[in-house]
């Protein structure tokens, strides 16, 4: 036990240095803030610089019509918009359920040796070259078929998208208290139900967060592209032929020796930006809006 | 450890033995002077108010351990039985200011020489500090004891009180009546005690 | 998880008859630490049984053998028998989910499921289980909430989050949403201990209706709280159940040594 004269002689001791202490608080304070503004001002100045570089390219006929001659400063995006929009959907049909199943499956029933193996290589899968991505699609997608397609692309993006939502998935769902699994489970409600119906509800936003990572990710992936979607001044043709895309767009514009080349390319920069806030902002208002708790799982499922 | 309750329980053990002590001083005072023909009805009730006033005291005391602590097992069964055992001590003293008063209203009662009284007040001294050595100690030997004692005490009183009825003497029978139902009494007094200590040890009231 | 199931025996069939809920020979571990080891106790029927005892003394884990729960946890082991009405819960035929749903059970923390409304949480165990019919749920729901007092406060505000009551109110939810799957025996743990001596009287109050029909069983860390409540008490120690009694008996007369100690507070 400590006695009373230790006790007083605790106190003198953690009290004298208090003025220390505030001010070793404040410079810690200052620090943090600082990180943070550093932090941000690159952030703000891609935006600032793709704003006032690419708003003036912007015109009706930049977004509906097709690339005009090289040089010429004429014609659009549109089929690379095109493209975008058909990738980003197509990669998300493909990846977000597999993703989802499998961070269901490593969360839920991976707590075993199969789980860790495949949870390390889909970590190792997360942290690949997305240009081996896509020269692997080229190699059993566009070789195969002998032709470059919006499949190779699709199947290249939705590789990519696998382990980051597969992760987040697994890490929310993870998030959410035992005692709810606890508390569905002492209902005699069978683990399906408990899973679906209460941790999943309770994961969605953390698991949005994931899928919208992603998104983001495959929206500006380039380098996976060249090799399975090639690129083209067309719009969509079929799913076997080649397709265009922002990124690859942006890309091949702006290489090109010419300003209005390159004014077209920060336009097209900006409408990705665009495009990738506007998706996200649009599911978490469709997701996450609160709706008072009734049925709201239920409503969701209905929309998708 | 200390628990909170034990400071209480200390400070209730030191008031049933300072009851106690006033109990067995006003009994003995009682018979001495039934018999030595004194008049001790003051000290008597002097002793007696004592008691009761302890015996508020005590009272407050369990009341206030009993809401606060809410004790459970042997420590609510010392407190209830405590509180039993202190109102047999308020009996006691009552019982030996009554013997008092029995010599008061009688006056002189030197021709009265019955030796039942004799024997029985020696024996009902003796339950006395049977009774409380028997709480004192918790000592189940001596509540035992302390029953065998009270059925002695009954038989006389069964056989000696009808015998009265023949007495030439009628102060003296009337006198001897009343006194004997007394003693009688606190002999009863203190086999309750002696099962009052009982439930403190083992639980229940009935001594084996 | 493994389970152990030996043969039932004849004679313990008859005299099993007037317990609603037998344990036997229950042991259990959880990452090879024995928490339970070897306890039998016979659950009267219609009346509330009290398990006391200091922390890390097996009690919640023995209330989780009871319903099955105890395997859902991480490298858990149990062997012995459960017998509701005579019928082993354990034994290999018996779905576990069968068998939650005739034993409710309610933590010691609320635990509102965070997504759904007041209506939905209670509503959850039998919707979740294929109950449709709006009528029937109606008017469970209504008759979960007032059984456990709760109806009056709510009934305006069904609709709204589970969440937003207060943690009173969110334990009582947890009830009678237990409640709502028509359970016959009821297990606590430890329902009232992270609430209010207003809402835990509640509690009490509300367990002694619950009482004249379910089998309640309470693990409590709280020895008032089974004085009030409880009409038989187990006090358990290191894994055993050391005394099994009336809660009378428990509490004024303990037979054992330690069990007085422990309800004197002597240790614990």
């Amino acid at each position: 036990m400590i006695t009373v004269e230790q006790r007083a002689e605790f106190r003198t001791h953690f009290r004298y240095n208090v003025g220390r202490r505030l001010v070793i608080d404040k410079i810690v304070k200052g620090i943090v803030f600082a990180c943070v503004v550093m932090a941000i001002i690159p952030l703000g100045s891609i935006l600032l610089e793709v704003f006032t570089n690419g708003s003036a390219a912007l015109s009706i006929e930049f977004l509906t019509q097709i690339p005009g001659a090289i040089g010429t400063g004429e014609g659009g995006i549109s089929p690379a918009i095109q493209g975008t929009l058909l990738l980003i959907g197509m990669s998300s049909l493909i990846g977000v359920p597999i993703g989802i199943l499998s961070g269901i499956f490593l969360s839920e029933f991976g707590d075993n040796r199969y789980g860790k193996a495949i949870r390390f290589f889909n970590d190792v899968l997360a942290e690949f070259p997305t240009i081996v991505i896509g020269i692997f699609a080229f190699l059993v997608i566009v070789l195969v078929f002998g032709n470059f397609s919006l499949w190779a692309g699709t199947f290249a993006l939705s590789i990519i998208m696998l382990p980051i939502i597969t992760r987040t998935t697994e890490e929310s769902l993870k998030l959410v208290p035992v005692t709810y699994r606890e508390a569905g489970f002492a209902l005699g409600i069978k683990r399906w139900a408990v899973i679906t119906r209460i941790i999943i509800a309770s994961a969605k936003s953390g698991m949005i967060t994931g899928i919208m990572l992603a998104v983001a990710r495959i929206a500006g992936e380039t380098a996976p592209l060249i090799f399975t979607i090639l690129g083209s001044s067309q719009f969509f043709s079929g799913f076997d032929g080649p397709m265009d895309a922002l990124p690859l767009r942006i890309w091949r514009i702006s290489m090109l020796p010419y300003d209005s080349a390159q004014a077209q390319g920060w336009g097209a920069a900006l409408v990705l930006i665009l495009i990738v806030l506007s998706i996200n902002i649009g599911v978490r208002y469709v997701f996450l809006r609160k709706s008072g708790g009734a049925f709201r799982f239920r409503s969701v499922r209905r929309r998708l | 450890m200390t628990r909170l309750i034990d400071p209480h329980l200390n400070k209730l053990s030191f008031l049933m033995e300072k009851m106690g002590n006033l109990a067995a001083q006003s009994i003995n005072l009682a018979i001495d002077s039934y018999l030595g023909g004194k008049n001790a009805r003051n000290e008597a009730y002097e002793l007696s108010s004592q008691i009761a006033n302890l015996y508020e005291e005590i009272g407050t005391l369990t009341f206030d351990m009993i809401l606060k602590y809410q004790p459970v097992a042997r420590d609510f069964r010392l407190i209830r039985s405590s509180i039993e055992i202190s109102y047999g001590f308020t009996r006691f003293g009552r019982y030996a200011y009554d013997i008092t008063v029995v010599r008061d209203i009688y006056g002189d009662l030197s021709e009265c020489k019955n030796e039942v009284i004799y024997t029985i007040s020696g024996e009902i001294k003796h339950m006395i500090n049977l009774a409380i050595q028997c709480f004192a100690t918790l000592d189940l030997g001596k509540a035992k004891q302390l029953q065998t004692d009270e059925d002695l005490v009954d038989k006389y009183y069964n056989k000696h009180l009808p015998m009265l009825i023949n007495s030439k003497n009628i102060k003296c029978a009337l006198a001897d009546a009343l006194v004997l139902r007394y003693l009688e009494r606190i002999a009863d007094h203190a086999s309750f005690m002696g099962e009052s200590v009982n439930y403190i040890v083992a639980g229940n009231r009935t001594i084996r | 998880m493994e389970t152990i199931t030996k043969a039932p025996n004849a004679v313990n069939l008859i005299e099993n008859k007037k317990y609603k809920l037998v344990a036997e020979d229950i042991v259990a571990s959880y990452d090879n630490v024995i928490a339970v080891k070897n306890v039998t106790m016979k659950f009267k029927e219609k009346a509330v049984t009290a398990l006391i005892g200091p922390s890390g003394c097996g009690k919640t884990t023995f209330l989780r053998c009871l319903n099955r729960m105890h395997e859902l946890s991480k490298n858990a082991k149990i062997s012995g028998r459960v017998l509701l009405d005579g019928e082993d819960l354990y034994s290999n035929h018996q779905d576990p989910i069968i068998n939650r749903r005739k034993i409710g059970m309610v933590f010691q923390k609320p635990n509102p499921f965070p997504t759904m409304s007041i209506y939905d949480n209670v509503a959850a165990g039998l919707k979740l289980n294929g109950l449709r019919n709006k009528t029937i749920l109606d008017e469970i729901v209504k008759g979960c909430l007032e059984m456990v007092y709760l109806w009056d406060e709510v009934k305006d505000n069904l609709k709204k989050p589970g969440m937003s009551l207060s943690g009173g109110q969110q334990q009582r939810l947890c009830i009678a949403r237990a409640l709502a799957i028509q359970p016959e025996v009821l297990l606590m743990d430890e329902p009232a201990s992270s609430l209010d001596p207003i809402a835990t009287q509640k509690i009490e109050e509300m367990m002694n209706e619950l009482k004249k029909e379910y089998t309640i069983i309470i693990v409590t860390h709280n020895m008032q709280q089974a004085m009030r409540v409880s009409d038989y008490t187990g006090f358990m120690y290191l894994g055993e159940l050391i005394e099994f009694g009336e809660t009378k008996q428990i509490f004024e007369n303990p037979l054992k040594e330690i069990t007085a100690k422990y309800v004197q507070g002597q240790f614990g």
